[in-house]
């Protein structure tokens, strides 16, 4: 067994495990960070296929951003346990069935016959091979609409997230800073001239 | 010296055979760990000692000549002190907080080239690779937070990744600028693509000055430092996410925070300021080794994290979070533009 | 992994490996080696440090009276759009990494010399409308 097996075998155990955690564990800020885990060793295993580019990646968008926002969540969000467990066994038949066909699906898709001919070996690349380059080569020539059309799905999702969750608080005392800085010396001072020295007020000592 | 390191690996590798590459590996890794620590214990008494001249004060100076074992006694004291874990506070996650804040900090250092050919990895995408590390360190943060099961601490957890969240953004805008002027994400090439005739001037802080300031600026308030430090800030949230930290655990934090600094200092000086490159490539500047070049740049840009530190007052919430988003982002953004622009034409020198 | 070539100038540097996935050995173990030193002096600190609880001591900081509720409280919902949108722009960021780097190449040839900026162009367009909403709607505003 190379080198490369035994720590492919360590990192699928890993993401195994972890995921088997991520639904096991009682309290949600565990399971959300068992899945910090198994998006890391999958990242991992990613590397071994010597995509370099998609391995950090995942690192750096999945458990860099949306794991924290899971984590937000997860952590700010009074989550009641109990009743989160409540379903579970109703609904236990569907998860199975559901289970049951993504099972098939990855067995059929693995085990048909083209994939065993054309996926069966990775190619080696030298040290000085770019994965970056040759996947930037392709996006940005050949899959332009792809790309441009990830554009516009992310526009939704800005548009979409703020849609849902902006709520302006009534009691905020926030000051706006274009405000503060266009304020000119005459909307605040006021020069009054006062007659001075003919008549001075009461008690003024003498 | 080269003569030496061939012998010792020839040595080694009939020696130990298979066994001799991790090793070997260890080895390199401690040679970049321990100077590493020495500079963080020495940034520590660096930071006092600086602070305290811009303040008319003197410093520390009493543990050792001119203070000079001052941070070696802070390590020892640290070490004897209790490590209190608060009832109601998440055991486990408690103590794996500060691991996690600390192995980003250290493991983003594989990739960093001290001098020409100089690196422990020298991997493709290495920027990449470094950016994703510094996002990893949001989790020490709020998993302290969270694990604390503390006011004070959560709340300065909270600041703090929603802080560090919103500078990444920026930082990464940036780094795309430096990218398409270097056409590569490995460091050294990026500190090739400035090297040149023009010495100094070929350095990408020129062509991307702007991004410099961003970079700069957006590392302060990722490493959480002063004007940007409303994570901790001590005066209302009586030091925010390790509020319930001591002894080695509390240190583990510190060291994270410092070795972060370095690591933003290290890329700022491989990035815009030409890395080992020295400012003239003339006699007397290039009889010094690249290394010199490469500290005395990292020493600088450390200098100024220092400095901020003693001349600003704190930020406002609101002040950093509109900085962040609506200043750093259209400029950096604006700047993609112009380089992309820019290098269409002749007037790209770089 | 055990073979290799050496080079003249190598130094420290890993020795001129053969494969892109050598580059990355030492990488793994600097993580593992990382884990390893944040997990050093916890087991010293508690191997060598005093350990003296009592209830007074490990109470969680509370400006001196006992604390009135649990400290993992609701907190403003600002705080997840932050998040959200940074998600959605460190996207944006993944997609312009890979540009960057081919930028000189896709320019070069003399038929795709606008098309490669244009295409980007197109795409950061289209983020900016996203990002021009959120201004407007004052999502980006800290209140």
């Amino acid at each position: 067994m190379s080198f490369d097996t035994l720590v492919f075998y360590l990192l699928a155990a890993l993401t195994v495990f972890a995921a088997l955690r991520v639904i096991t564990a009682r309290n949600p800020v565990h399971a959300a960070l068992f899945l910090v885990l198994a998006f890391f060793s999958t990242a991992g295993i990613w590397m071994l296929l010597e995509a370099e580019f998609l391995a950090i990646t995942l690192v750096l968008v999945y458990v860099g951003a949306v794991m924290v926002l899971f984590l937000f969540v997860v952590m700010m969000l009074d989550i009641n346990l109990v009743q989160l467990r409540e379903g579970f066994w109703r609904w236990f038949p569907f998860g199975v069935v559901l289970a049951a066909i993504m099972v098939f699906e990855m067995v059929w898709v693995l085990g048909s016959r083209q994939t065993v001919e054309t996926g069966a070996q990775v190619a080696k690349h030298a040290a000085d091979y770019s994965n970056t380059k040759e996947l930037g080569r392709l996006i940005y020539t050949e899959y332009v609409y792809p790309f441009e059309l990830a554009a516009v799905v992310l526009l939704v999702a800005i548009v979409a997230a703020i849609a849902l969750s902006l709520r302006h608080r009534r009691d905020s005392k926030s000051q706006d800073v274009a405000k503060q800085v266009a304020v000119r010396r005459e909307d605040r001072v006021r020069i009054v001239s006062v007659p001075s020295g003919k008549k001075a007020g009461p008690g003024i000592e003498d | 010296m080269m003569e030496l390191l061939q012998a010792i690996e020839q040595m080694g590798q009939s020696l130990l055979g298979v066994a001799w590459v991790p090793v070997w590996t260890l080895v390199k890794i401690v040679a970049i760990v321990a100077p590493l620590m020495i500079g963080i214990a020495y940034l520590t008494l660096a930071e006092r000692k600086v602070i305290g001249y811009m303040q008319v004060r003197i410093g520390p100076n009493r543990v050792g000549y001119y203070g000079l074992l001052q941070p070696l006694a802070d390590g020892i004291k640290l070490m004897f002190k209790e490590i209190i874990i608060p009832t109601g506070s998440n055991r486990f996650l408690f103590v794996v907080a500060p691991v996690l804040a600390l192995m980003p900090a250290l493991a983003a250092w594989a990739v960093v080239p001290f001098a020409d050919g100089m690196v422990l990895a020298n991997v493709n995408a290495g920027l990449l690779y470094i950016l994703a590390m510094t996002s990893l360190g949001v989790y020490g943060i709020i998993i302290a937070g969270w694990a604390s099961n503390s006011k004070y601490a959560f709340l300065g957890a909270m600041r703090s990744a929603a802080q560090i969240v919103s500078y990444e953004i920026a930082m990464g805008f940036a780094l795309v600028c430096v990218l398409m002027a270097a056409q590569s994400m490995n460091l050294g090439d990026i500190v090739h693509g400035q090297q040149g005739k023009a010495g100094l001037f070929g350095w990408y802080f020129i062509p991307l000055f702007p991004m410099f300031l961003v970079y700069l600026i957006a590392g302060v308030a990722e490493t959480n430092r002063a004007p940007f430090d409303m994570a901790e800030g001590e005066s209302e949230i009586v030091a925010g996410f390790h509020v319930e930290y001591s002894g080695m655990a509390f240190a583990l934090f510190f060291l994270a925070e410092y070795a972060n600094m370095i690591l933003i200092a290290a890329l700022t000086s491989i990035m815009f300021l030409g890395g080992w490159l020295p400012p003239f490539d003339v006699a007397p500047f290039n009889w010094l080794p690249g290394l010199f070049w490469m500290l005395a740049k990292m020493s600088f840009v450390l200098f100024l994290f220092l400095w901020f530190r003693a001349t600003f007052p704190r930020y406002r919430y609101d002040q950093l979070m509109r900085l962040g988003w609506k200043v750093f982002i259209p400029l950096t953004l604006i700047w993609v533009v112009v380089v992309g622009a820019w290098m269409q034409t002749r007037f790209w020198l770089w | 992994m055990c073979s290799r070539n050496k080079g003249p100038a190598d130094g420290l540097a890993s020795p001129s490996a053969q494969t892109m996935l050598e580059n990355y050995f030492p990488v793994f173990v600097f993580i593992l080696v990382g884990l390893a030193f944040g997990c050093a002096p916890i087991f010293l600190g508690w191997l060598i440090a005093p350990n003296r609880p009592d209830s007074e001591k490990l109470s969680p900081f509370e400006c001196g009276f006992e604390a009135f509720e649990d400290a993992r409280m609701k907190f403003d919902v600002r705080f997840y759009l932050i998040a959200i949108i940074f998600i959605l722009f460190d996207l944006e960021i993944a997609f312009l990494f890979p540009w960057a780097v081919i930028f000189k190449d896709i320019v070069s040839s003399e038929a795709m010399r606008l098309f490669g900026f244009i295409e980007m162009m197109i795409f950061i367009g289209i983020l900016v409308l996203g990002y021009v909403y959120a201004w407007a709607r004052g999502a980006l505003d800290w209140e």
